[in-house]
């Protein structure tokens, strides 16, 4: 139960995107069109799904002194884990390079760029500073991930709605999506907080 | 040679020479780091002390911040959990970071006290989690054993302007003063709450920092654990201004 | 977006020449990288609460965006596609850990202002969208020029954004550093100093707490897209 609680705080409450603003490159660049904001969203799922459980095992196995080193290595941590999220990253864009040619060329430059979504990192990093266990450390991946998807799917939807919209020439596009961004982080900073665990 | 063994080859090249370079440059800079830390953790523990120090941390030379730990601080002990002394320990020698991990019964707290014509100062060192990574922090209270002096934070990653506020904001560092820690209520140590949207009960609680609730909330847990831990020990002190030895 | 220029191999070319000065200027405004490439967005809501704070990741940026865009230049021809994410990545995670490294040993109070910053610098976009874009197509020199040029927009857009945060949400300018002045509020000396009169009428003004969150940067961003498309019409979006 514990873990369902993690994956709907890390989804709904403490979103990524909206209550931390991480990951906003990419969900900004890419969120012109639905379509394309699924496939990234996707992405982003899979990649911090998967990041997250072996980041946790090479900081408790590898970086700690009580590891297999015996010794403090927690210097190398940033490193470590960019190298686990570039890896899955760059095979993130082998598998979409080759089964959807549209999409890896919708996407561009954003798809290697994952990368360096701080979303990802930055969940590798809150896992280690809020001290989850193997099995939460999954829950608040895939929670993390969903979280986003969600959020760029939102975003991607209005932005469709927009354009018949009679917005200002100069603020069509990412201006608005800027402006948008924002009131939807307000709206959420009132939900920061809650616990879905306690009363 | 095909694609492959060139990828490989590249790598481990590439593998070899970051580990090398990082792990030799590390090796090096060592001592030094560590001896740069230390003294820079000094400066902090006389930070708390705020305005009671003669002058100010920022004034001192490195010489006169370790004579005033030989010679003004020099009944500093390190206790456990159960307000006992433990001998033959140099308080500045505990690493709160390793304590963490082990179990409570075997923790070592560091008890600072400061005197200084006729007046004593207890410090106390915590650590716990920001937003980030770790937050850290020490607090001076005066005499009494209840009243803050005031306090000084520090942080591994906290974001400049927002989380880092609680090291920076000298503004929201100094309402920690005359603070109480102790509760009229049930005589217990509680510590000093970070309220956020404003401090309601001005003697136990200070304003909270706007865009930073994760770190301000980390402050909070930070204090009322760490109270719980040196309780025994702020007991003793209040009662008689002993300790026992273990 | 990304801009390919042709490396033509003529013996006389000038080591500062047009195409060189369009390097730096282009990102400051037609090409910038937070308002038109969407790069660095993360780092930008971040650190501009305060003014002091944007100017130092600023500098950084410069630094390792230019120096990590010379490094992966150079080594461009040998690194194989397949694993040249994690190659880019390491180049810029060493760069800034070998400097906070040295940093540790022989400045530490210039290593623990820093400090907070390598978690913001690596994750920067810029710094790997520079790399992936320009840097592993172009030679080294062009590359350490788009890296100057790219860290120089960045900071420009930051400077702004955090000039506004900080005068809206807590009144001062350049608090944290020895210039620090309070500028609107109910302590504002430095308006009595400047105009030489009484600053009470300044004093209405309470702190806007919206402007401290990271929201209200995205709001500032948006306005400056704005005025931005606004004067330079071939930036709007048509579709």
């Amino acid at each position: 139960m514990e873990l369902f609680n993690i994956f709907i705080k890390s989804a709904f409450i403490d979103n990524l995107v909206l209550s931390y603003f991480l990951g906003m490159c990419s969900y900004l660049a890419v969120s012109k069109s639905v379509k394309t904001a699924f496939g990234l969203g996707m992405a982003v799922i899979f990649v911090l799904g998967i990041t997250m459980p072996i980041n946790w095992l090479i900081n408790e196995f590898l970086l700690k002194d009580t590891g297999i080193f015996g010794t403090d290595l927690t210097f190398l941590r940033f490193i470590l884990f960019i190298a686990v999220i570039a890896s899955m990253v760059q095979l993130v864009e082998m598998v979409v390079e080759k089964v959807s040619p549209a999409l890896y060329n919708a996407l561009g430059i954003f798809l290697p760029l994952i990368t360096v979504n701080c979303a990802i990192l930055g969940g590798s990093l809150f896992m280690v500073s809020r001290e989850y266990t193997f099995g939460e450390s999954v829950s608040f991946g895939l929670g993390g991930g969903f979280g986003w998807f969600l959020a760029i799917i939102a975003i991607a939807a209005i932005r469709e709605k927009i354009r018949y919209s009679d917005v200002p020439p100069a603020l069509r596009g990412l201006g608005m999506a800027f402006i948008l961004t924002g009131l939807m982080g307000i709206a959420f900073m009132s939900l920061m907080g809650i616990d879905p665990g306690s009363y | 040679m095909n694609e492959n063994t060139k990828t490989l080859i590249f790598v481990a090249i590439m593998c070899v020479v970051v580990a090398a370079l990082l792990a030799g440059l590390r090796g090096v800079t060592y001592e030094t780091a560590i001896e740069n830390e230390k003294i820079f953790n000094q400066r902090a523990i006389l930070l708390a002390l705020g305005d009671n120090l003669p002058t100010p941390v920022d004034a001192l030379s490195d010489e006169e911040v370790q004579n005033i730990f030989q010679e003004q601080m020099k009944s500093s002990v390190a206790v456990d959990v159960e307000g006992e002394v433990i001998g033959d320990i140099n308080p500045l020698e505990i690493r709160l970071d390793e304590e963490r991990k082990k179990d409570l019964s075997e923790r070592k707290f560091p008890l600072f006290v400061y005197e200084n014509s006729g007046e004593k100062f207890y410090i106390i060192s915590m650590r716990g989690n920001g937003l980030w990574d770790e937050i850290w922090g020490n607090m001076a209270l005066e005499s009494d054993v209840a009243t803050v002096a005031g306090v000084s934070f520090d942080h591994a990653g906290e974001t400049p302007g927002l989380g880092a506020e609680i090291k920076d904001n000298k503004n929201w560092v100094n309402q920690f003063s005359g603070r109480s820690v102790l509760s009229d209520y049930n005589g217990k140590y509680t510590g000093v709450i970070v309220r956020k949207g404003g401090a309601k009960d001005k003697k136990y609680e200070v304003d909270g920092l706007s865009g930073a609730t994760v770190t301000a909330d980390g402050v909070t847990d930070m204090i009322q654990q760490y109270m719980s831990y040196y309780e025994p020990t702020l007991q003793k002190l209040k009662a008689d201004g002993k300790l026992g030895m273990k | 977006m990304a801009e390919t220029l042709e490396t033509k191999k003529t013996a006389a070319e000038p080591l500062f020449g047009k195409k060189e000065r369009k390097l730096i200027v282009d990102p400051l405004n037609d090409n910038n990288p937070i308002t038109v490439q969407v790069l660095g967005i993360c780092s930008a809501l971040a650190v501009t609460s305060l003014l002091y704070p944007s100017i130092v990741i600023s500098i950084a940026v410069v630094f390792v965006c230019a120096f990590a865009n010379v490094i992966t230049s150079l080594l461009r021809n040998n690194i194989p596609k397949s694993v040249r994410l994690i190659v880019q990545l390491v180049v810029i995670a060493t760069l800034v850990t070998v400097v906070e490294l040295v940093l540790k040993a022989f400045s530490y109070p210039v290593y623990k202002n820093l400090s907070v910053y390598i978690g913001l610098i690596i994750t920067n976009c810029i710094v790997m969208g520079r790399l992936e874009a320009f840097a592993m197509a172009n030679k080294p020199w062009r590359s350490f020029i788009d890296g100057i040029g790219n860290g120089l927009g960045y900071g420009a857009i930051l400077i702004i954004v955090a000039f506004f945060r900080e005068l809206f949400g807590k009144g001062t300018l350049f608090a944290g550093t020895p210039i620090a002045m309070n500028i609107i509020g109910p302590d504002s000396p430095a308006v009595d100093y400047w105009l030489n009169t009484n600053a009470e009428w300044l004093s209405w003004y309470s702190n806007n707490n919206i402007a401290v969150l990271p929201a209200a940067a995205m709001f500032i961003i948006g306005i400056l897209i704005w005025v931005q498309r606004s004067y330079n019409q071939k930036l709007v979006d048509v579709s």
